[in-house]
C-alpha cells in the first residue's frame, strides 16, 4: 500500500489503496463519488469513464496507484455547484436516459470528446461513444443530447467571442 | 472480478525496469497502458507476482524521425501517435490503423508497445509491424538487442522478449513516395478486435507495383505476411484479376483459428475478399497521395 | 430548478424528474450503498456443468485473514426454510417441483452454481477467499441439448423428478384443426429456431441485507421490479413473519425481467447478515451476470401451416420445445403464453397447439422483455415465407389476412376479442412511409452493383394489459394506489410500481397534476419501499394503463375529498370550487384563491368535527377499465455484405399504437431500446454453451451488445387510437420493440440475400451464419468475381 495525492474533481484527495485496487473502486469506495459506474470490470462498457489529465480514461483499466499526482475529473465535478452543465443540460432536454446506470461513462466520454471535436457530426459521435453500451434508449436520444450540447457550446461560443470583441 | 492480490513497483528508468525483470523473470509483468493486461488480472487468467508499471519512465515515450526511419517509444500512448504529424507523415499505414484500435478512451492509455509485446495476432499493431518489417528494440541486463518483426512474433500471445529484457523502442522504416496503405479489418462491431485484418503497403512506381507488403490478422497465432501474395503483386500493374489472384494466393493455405464469432471456414473465405479490398484501396490510396 | 408550465402536462413529453439526480452523479443504486461494519460476499461457483458434490472444505478460505465466514450450502439449509421461487410463488408455474437446495449441496446443475458464500472485509479479500474453498465434484454427463433432455436415459438433474421435463407435454386445439388442415389447398412445413440471449441489463444483480438482531427486522437493499416480491421470497426463506421484513429500492440500473423476487444469492446474503447480525452487501459482476442471472428465449418449433391459394393464413399447427435450464423459473409458463398469442391480430380459424419444458444444465430461463416474443417471431416469419412461395408482397398477405376491426371485436380463437387493434392502419402506413417501389428499384440496382439491400415487415399486438373480456386473459387485475395530499401541499403517490428505466415518477406525476390542478413539481410519486407502499409489480407493460388509471381515478377522488375539505374552509359549495396551478378557489372569483398547501397545512393543523374529514388520504384501486391492445408494425431495411456476412440496419420505421400517449419522449425511448434489444438478438447477441457445458459467453467480448454504431435513427410515428375507455386509454410499451424487431431484421434480411435462394428458419444471423446460409443456398456462388 502507498499513499497517493490526486487532485478529484479539483480537490486534492489522498487514499492508501492496495496496488489491485482500480481507480473506479477507490474513486467509488474509498472517495465515496459513487457516481461512477462499474458494469463490467473488464473494460468493455465504458460505464466506469473519468476523465484522468485531460483524456477519457476507462477507470476499471486503470490501477489506483496509477493516478497519483494526476486530475481526474468525474461526473460529479461536471456541473457548476448545484446546477447543470451544457452537455448535462442538453441531455435532460433529450431525454437521453432512462435507467441512467450508463449515463456517468456517456457523459465523460462525451465531454472529453466535445472537448477535442467540438464540431463533430452524427457519425462522429457515434463512433466515438460507440465504446459505451447502453441497454435501455438505442442510443438515439443519447446521440441528440450530445448534438444539442454541442449546438448549444457553438452558440455560447460566438455569442462570448462577438461580446469579447466590443 | 477482481484483480487478486499483486506486488508492485514503479520504476523512473529502464534500468530499474529491467533490474526487476531479471530478478523476477516470468513472475513478473509488464504493466504499461493496462488495456489488455488489466482485464487478464480482473478475469483472474493472470497471476503475476509483481507488476512492473513502466508508466513512468519518461525515456520510453516519443515519436522521433530520423533519416528513412521512425522510433516511437514502446510506451508512448496510442492517441500519442494518432496525433503526431510524423507518423501521418512518415508511417501512413499506422496512422491507418491506429483509429481501429479499440475506442478512444483504449487509445487514452494503451501504448505501441504494450500492445507488440502483448501480440494479440487480431490486434492492429502486430500485423502493422509485421507488414512494415518492424526492429524491436529491446534491453535487458547485458544491453540492448535488436529483434525483426518476423522473430519477434513467436506464438499466440508470445515474442521473442526474454523474461529479464524490456521492449524499449520500435523502429518503422518511413513510406517511399509512391506508397499507398490500408488497413481492412472485419470486426463484429466498430472498435472491437478483427476477426480478420488486413495491413497493406504498396509501392507505386510508373504504375508498376515496386513492393507489396501484406500482413494479415487474425488467421493464425501470429501475424502472418503474404509472401506468395507478395511475389505475385511485385512488378504488375495493379488490376482486378491481379488482385484476385493474390487473394487466392494469399489465404488457399491459411487454416484460421475457429472461435464463438467465426469458424475457421469463414475467416479463410472473408480473408480473400479483405485481401481484394485491402489490395484495391492500398492501390487508390497510392494515386490519391501522389 | 425552473417550473415546468404546460396547458397539459398528460401528452407532452415532460422533462424528466429523475434526471437531474442521474445526470449528476447523484443516483442511488444498490451498490452505492454503504452501511457501517457493513461485510461483501462473494460465491463459490461451480466450474462444472453437471456433477455432484463429494464434499467443501472452507478451513483454508476461513483462515485467510479479512474473511468473516464461509458458509456451504449445507450450512445454509441449516439456517433457511425450503421456499419456491417467489415469482413462481405469486403467478404459480406450470410443473412439476424440483426439489434443490438454496445453494448447491449434493450437486450442481449449472457452470456457475453456487456452492458456497464467502463474507469478507472486501468484495477482493471474498474472491480472494473464494479460490481457496476446496470442492471435490465427482463429473456427470452434463444435458445440453434438448434432444438429449427428452431421452429418458438422460441423467435426470434433479432426483425427485426422475426425468429432464420441467413441463410435461399437453396439446390443445381451437377451432376445427382436422377440417382446416384436410380442406386448405396447402400445406407448409417449418422447423423454425429461436437461440438463447439474455437481459444484460448495465446494473446486475444485487442487494444489501441488514439484520437487525436486536428488533429482529430485516431491511433490504435491492434492485428489483417489486418491492413485495423481493420482500415475500426473503421472508419465507428465512421462515420470518413478511411484516420483519423490509426492501427498500433507490435506483435501478435496468432489469427487463430479470430482478424480479429474491434471486438464491440474494436469499443466501440476507441469511449470512441474519447469521453474522452485520450488514452484508452482495453485487455480481459481469461474469456472473452473464453466466448464471438467467437466460431466456431458446426454443425452437415446428409449424404447419394450412393456406389457401390466395394466401389466406387458415390454420397453424405448432409443437414446441422450449429449454428452461436447470432450476426453475418463468419458462414453463411461456407456452402457455405464446399459446394465446399465437393467432395475432389475424383471422386465424384454426390453431394446435402443443409443447414440451426440458431442464438442462443452463441457467434459468427467465422473464425476458416479453418473454412470449417467439409466436410474433414465428408468425411473421411464416408470413414471408409463405408470400414467397406464393409470388405475394409481404404487406399485401398480412393486409389480407389482419382481421378487421368490428363491434362488437373479431375474436381470437384462442379467446381474446381484438377490440381496438389498429393492424391495418399502422401496415398501411408503413407502407405510405416507406415508399416501396423507389426501395425496389434502389434494391435492383444495388444488386447490380453486388450490393445486397433488403427490406423487412412484421406487425405486432402485446397485451398491454389486454382488452377487458370475459374470456381468458380478459380480467386485468387490480393495481393499487395511495394518495395522500401531505401538510406542504404535496400530492404524494404511493405506489407498488418500481421503475428502473421506465420515467414513473414522471409519467405519473404528469397525469395526477393534470387532474387534480397543481404543478408538474407539486406531485411526488413515492416507490421503493415495501413498509410504505401498497404491493405492486413493474412489468408486462402494464403499468401506463393499470398505474396511469389508478393514478387518474385515484386523483379524481383525492381531489373530491380535498374539495369537501376546502368547501368547509371556505364556507361553499364543493360543486362551485375549482383548483387550478396549485390553487383553490371559487368558480368565477379568484381573489377567493388560496394554496393547495394552504389548504393541505390547514388540514393538517387543525381539530375538526364530525362530519368533516380532514384526512386528505385515499386508498384508490382501478381494474384496468376497458384495457386493451397495443402494436404495430416495423419496418428495416438492411445492407447485407455478401463477403463478409456483415449486416447494416440501414433504416428502420415504427408505426406504432399504444394508445393514448403519457409522455412521447418516454414511449419512444421504450420503443427504440426495445428495437436495439430485437437487433442485437439477430445480429450479436447468443448465450452460447459447449457441448460439455462450459458457458462460452461470459464477458462482453463475447456476449456482445449493439452500440450507438449498431442500431440507426429510428423513426416513429404513433397512430390515433382507437379509445376503448372513457378516461384510461394509456396503454403499455415497454415490450412491443423486443417483441417485433426481430422478425422485421430477420424478414429485411431474407429479402436481402433473395437472390441467392436464402431461406431463414432461425433467429441469429451473425456474419459466419449469414455466408454459410448463402453458400448452402447458393452453392455455385462465387465471391471470387466480386
Amino acid at each position: 500500500m502507498a499513499d497517493i495525492t490526486l487532485t478529484v474533481n479539483g480537490a486534492t484527495r489522498t487514499g492508501s489503496p492496495e496496488a489491485r485496487r482500480t481507480l473506479a473502486d477507490f474513486l467509488r469506495d474509498d472517495l465515496n463519488l459513487t457516481g461512477t459506474h462499474v458494469g463490467c470490470e473488464h473494460g468493455v462498457c465504458g460505464a466506469c469513464t473519468v476523465i484522468v489529465d485531460g483524456r477519457a480514461v476507462r477507470s476499471c483499466l486503470m490501477l489506483a496507484v496509477q493516478a497519483a499526482g494526476s486530475e481526474v475529473t468525474t461526473i460529479e465535478g461536471l456541473a457548476p455547484d448545484g446546477g447543470l452543465g451544457t452537455l448535462q443540460q442538453a441531455m435532460w432536454d433529450s431525454h437521453s436516459f432512462q435507467c441512467g446506470f450508463c449515463t456517468p461513462g456517456f457523459l465523460m466520454q462525451a465531454t472529453a470528446f466535445l472537448s477535442e471535436y467540438p464540431d463533430a457530426d452524427e457519425q462522429q459521435i457515434r463512433e466515438a461513444l460507440s465504446g459505451n453500451i447502453c441497454r435501455c434508449t438505442g442510443y438515439q436520444s443519447i446521440i441528440d443530447g450530445v448534438l444539442l450540447a454541442a449546438q448549444r457550446n457553438r452558440t455560447l461560443g460566438s455569442r462570448e467571442l462577438s461580446e469579447g470583441a466590443t | 472480478m477482481k484483480l487478486p492480490p499483486v506486488e508492485y513497483e514503479a520504476p523512473t528508468t529502464v534500468a530499474e525496469a529491467v533490474d526487476l525483470l531479471a530478478e523476477h523473470l516470468d513472475e513478473a509483468s509488464v504493466l504499461a497502458g493496462g488495456q489488455s493486461l488489466i482485464p487478464l488480472l480482473a478475469l483472474r487468467l493472470a497471476r503475476p507476482e509483481l507488476l512492473i508499471d513502466i508508466n513512468g519512465i519518461a525515456e520510453l515515450s516519443g515519436v522521433a524521425a530520423a533519416e528513412s526511419r521512425v522510433t516511437i517509444g514502446a510506451g508512448t500512448r496510442d492517441y500519442v501517435a494518432e496525433e503526431s504529424w510524423i507518423v501521418a507523415d512518415a508511417l501512413p499505414l499506422l496512422a491507418a490503423a491506429l483509429p481501429l484500435i479499440g475506442h478512444e478512451a483504449i487509445r487514452s492509455r494503451g501504448t505501441i508497445g504494450g500492445s507488440l509485446a502483448h501480440a494479440d495476432p487480431a490486434a492492429e499493431l502486430p500485423a502493422v509491424a509485421r507488414a512494415l518489417d518492424a526492429e524491436f528494440v529491446v534491453r535487458g541486463p547485458s544491453g540492448e538487442r535488436v529483434i525483426q518483426a518476423a522473430q519477434w512474433f513467436e506464438g499466440y500471445l508470445t515474442t521473442s522478449r526474454r523474461a529479464d529484457e524490456l521492449l524499449v523502442e520500435v523502429r518503422f522504416p518511413a513510406a517511399k513516395p509512391g506508397t499507398g496503405v490500408s488497413f481492412q479489418e472485419v470486426a463484429r462491431r466498430h472498435g472491437d478486435f478483427a476477426m480478420v485484418g488486413l495491413a497493406t503497403s504498396l509501392v507505386l512506381s510508373g504504375g508498376v507495383i515496386s513492393d507489396a507488403r501484406l500482413a494479415l490478422a487474425g488467421i493464425s497465432d501470429v501475424p502472418v505476411r503474404a509472401a506468395a501474395a507478395e511475389d505475385l503483386l511485385t512488378g504488375e500493374r495493379p488490376s482486378a484479376e491481379l488482385f484476385d489472384e493474390a487473394a487466392r494466393r494469399a489465404t488457399h493455405d491459411i487454416d484460421p483459428p475457429a472461435d464463438l464469432h467465426g469458424s475457421s471456414e469463414y475467416r479463410k473465405t472473408v480473408a480473400a475478399a479483405v485481401v481484394r479490398r485491402g489490395l484495391r484501396a492500398a492501390a487508390d490510396n497510392a494515386r490519391e497521395r501522389q | 430548478m425552473t417550473a415546468i408550465a404546460a396547458e397539459r402536462y398528460t401528452g407532452a413529453s415532460i422533462k424528466r424528474s429523475e434526471d437531474p439526480r442521474i445526470l449528476t452523479g447523484a443516483g442511488r443504486y444498490v451498490d452505492d450503498i454503504k452501511l457501517p461494519g457493513m461485510l461483501h460476499a462473494a460465491f463459490v461457483r461451480s466450474p462444472m456443468a453437471h456433477a455432484r458434490v463429494l464434499c467443501v472444505d472452507v478451513s483454508a478460505a476461513q483462515e485467510l485473514p479479512g474473511v468473516v465466514a464461509v458458509l456451504t450450502g449445507a450450512d445454509l439449509d441449516a439456517m433457511t426454510v425450503p421456499a419456491p421461487d417467489p415469482l413462481l410463488a405469486l403467478i404459480g408455474g406450470d410443473g412439476p417441483t424440483p426439489e434443490f437446495t438454496l445453494l448447491a449441496t449434493d450437486k450442481v446443475r449449472l457452470v456457475g452454481d453456487p456452492v458456497a458464500i464467502v463474507i469478507a472485509e472486501s468484495r477482493y479479500l471474498a474472491e480472494d477467499g473464494c479460490e481457496l474453498v476446496e470442492v471435490d465434484y465427482d463429473d456427470l454427463p452434463p444435458v445440453m441439448t434438448a434432444d438429449f433432455a427428452l431421452d429418458p436415459s438422460s441423467p435426470p438433474l434433479f432426483a425427485n423428478l426422475g426425468d429432464n421435463i420441467s413441463r410435461p407435454h399437453s396439446r390443445k386445439e381451437f377451432g376445427e384443426v382436422a377440417s382446416t388442415f384436410a380442406n386448405a389447398d396447402r400445406i407448409m412445413d417449418f422447423h423454425i429456431d429461436v437461440h438463447r440471449h439474455q437481459n444484460v441489463p448495465m446494473e446486475g444483480r444485487g442487494c444489501v441485507a441488514s439484520y437487525d438482531a436486536d428488533l429482529g427486522l430485516m431491511t433490504v437493499y435491492a434492485a428489483t421490479q417489486s418491492v413485495h416480491i423481493t420482500r415475500n421470497g426473503v421472508a419465507t426463506r428465512l421462515g420470518m413473519e413478511p411484516d420483519k421484513v423490509r426492501v427498500l429500492a433507490g435506483d435501478i440500473g435496468g432489469s427487463f425481467g430479470l430482478k424480479i423476487g429474491a434471486s438464491r444469492e440474494e436469499q443466501a446474503v440476507a441469511a449470512a447478515s441474519r447469521h453474522l447480525g452485520r450488514p452484508v452487501k452482495w453485487v455480481e459482476d459481469r461474469a456472473e451476470n452473464l453466466t448464471v442471472s438467467g437466460q431466456a428465449r431458446e426454443e425452437s418449433f415446428d409449424v404447419q401451416a394450412a393456406i389457401s391459394n390466395d394466401g389466406d393464413l387458415l390454420g397453424l399447427d405448432v409443437k414446441m420445445v422450449i429449454d428452461t435450464g436447470a432450476y426453475p423459473g418463468m419458462g414453463t409458463m411461456v407456452p402457455s403464453i405464446i399459446e394465446g398469442m399465437l393467432p395475432g391480430p389475424y383471422k386465424l380459424a384454426a390453431l394446435g397447439f402443443e409443447s414440451t419444458g426440458v431442464i438442462t444444465n443452463k441457467a434459468t430461463y427467465v422473464a425476458y422483455r416479453g418473454p412470449w416474443a417467439s409466436e410474433t417471431f414465428i408468425r411473421e416469419r411464416i408470413l414471408d415465407l409463405i408470400a414467397k412461395d406464393l409470388g405475394l408482397d409481404p404487406v399485401e398477405i398480412r393486409l389480407r389476412n389482419v382481421a378487421p376491426r368490428t363491434d362488437p371485436p373479431t375474436m381470437m380463437i384462442t379467446g381474446r376479442p381484438l377490440a381496438g387493434t389498429t393492424t391495418k392502419e399502422s401496415l398501411q402506413r408503413v407502407a405510405e412511409l416507406v415508399d416501396l417501389p423507389a426501395f425496389r428499384r434502389r434494391q435492383a440496382a444495388a444488386r447490380e452493383q453486388g450490393r445486397y439491400l433488403g427490406i423487412g415487415v412484421a406487425t405486432f399486438i402485446e397485451a398491454a394489459p389486454g382488452p377487458r373480456s370475459e374470456g381468458p386473459g380478459g380480467a386485468l387485475g387490480m393495481e393499487s394506489m395511495r394518495l395522500r395530499l401531505e401538510q406542504d401541499g404535496i400530492v404524494a403517490l404511493f405506489t407498488g410500481q418500481m421503475p428502473h428505466g421506465q420515467s414513473h415518477q414522471t409519467t405519473l406525476a404528469q397525469i395526477a397534476a393534470d387532474e387534480f390542478g397543481v404543478p408538474f413539481e407539486q406531485v411526488r410519486v413515492v416507490v421503493g419501499d415495501s413498509d410504505v407502499v401498497p404491493f405492486g409489480l413493474t412489468g408486462g407493460s402494464r403499468s401506463a394503463t393499470m398505474t396511469g388509471g389508478v393514478t387518474l381515478h385515484g386523483t379524481r377522488q383525492l381531489k373530491a375529498k380535498v374539495l369537501d375539505f376546502a368547501a368547509h374552509l371556505m364556507e361553499v359549495s364543493a360543486q362551485d370550487l375549482v383548483i387550478s396551478d396549485g390553487n383553490v378557489w371559487v368558480r368565477g372569483d379568484p381573489a377567493s384563491a388560496i394554496t393547495v398547501s394552504e389548504v393541505a397545512g390547514r388540514a393538517a393543523a387543525g381539530q375538526f368535527g364530525a362530519g368533516v374529514d380532514a384526512d386528505l388520504e385515499v386508498e384508490a384501486t382501478f381494474d384496468g377499465g376497458q384495457g386493451g391492445w397495443s402494436g404495430g408494425t416495423h419496418c428495416a431495411i438492411v445492407d447485407v455484405d455478401a463477403e463478409t456476412g456483415l449486416v447494416k440496419v440501414e433504416r428502420y420505421v415504427a408505426v406504432e399504437d399504444c394508445g393514448a400517449l403519457i409522455n412521447p419522449a418516454v414511449v419512444e425511448g421504450q420503443i427504440r431500446g426495445g428495437i436495439a434489444q430485437g437487433i442485437g438478438a439477430v445480429l450479436l447477441e447468443r448465450s452460447a454453451y459447449s457441448e460439455d457445458g462450459s458457458f462460452q459467453s461470459a464477458t462482453f467480448m463475447d456476449y456482445l451488445m449493439p452500440t450507438a454504431c449498431d442500431v440507426p435513427r429510428i423513426e416513429i410515428e404513433h397512430l390515433e387510437t382507437v379509445p376503448l375507455d372513457a378516461d384510461v386509454n394509456f396503454r403499455g410499451v415497454g415490450e412491443g420493440g423486443m417483441i417485433v424487431a426481430p422478425p422485421t431484421v430477420v424478414n429485411a434480411i431474407e429479402d436481402a440475400l433473395s437472390p441467392f435462394g436464402v431461406r431463414i428458419y432461425e433467429q441469429h444471423l451473425p456474419p459466419a451464419r449469414i455466408l454459410e446460409l448463402i453458400a448452402a443456398a447458393d452453392p455455385g456462388h462465387s465471391r471470387a468475381e466480386r
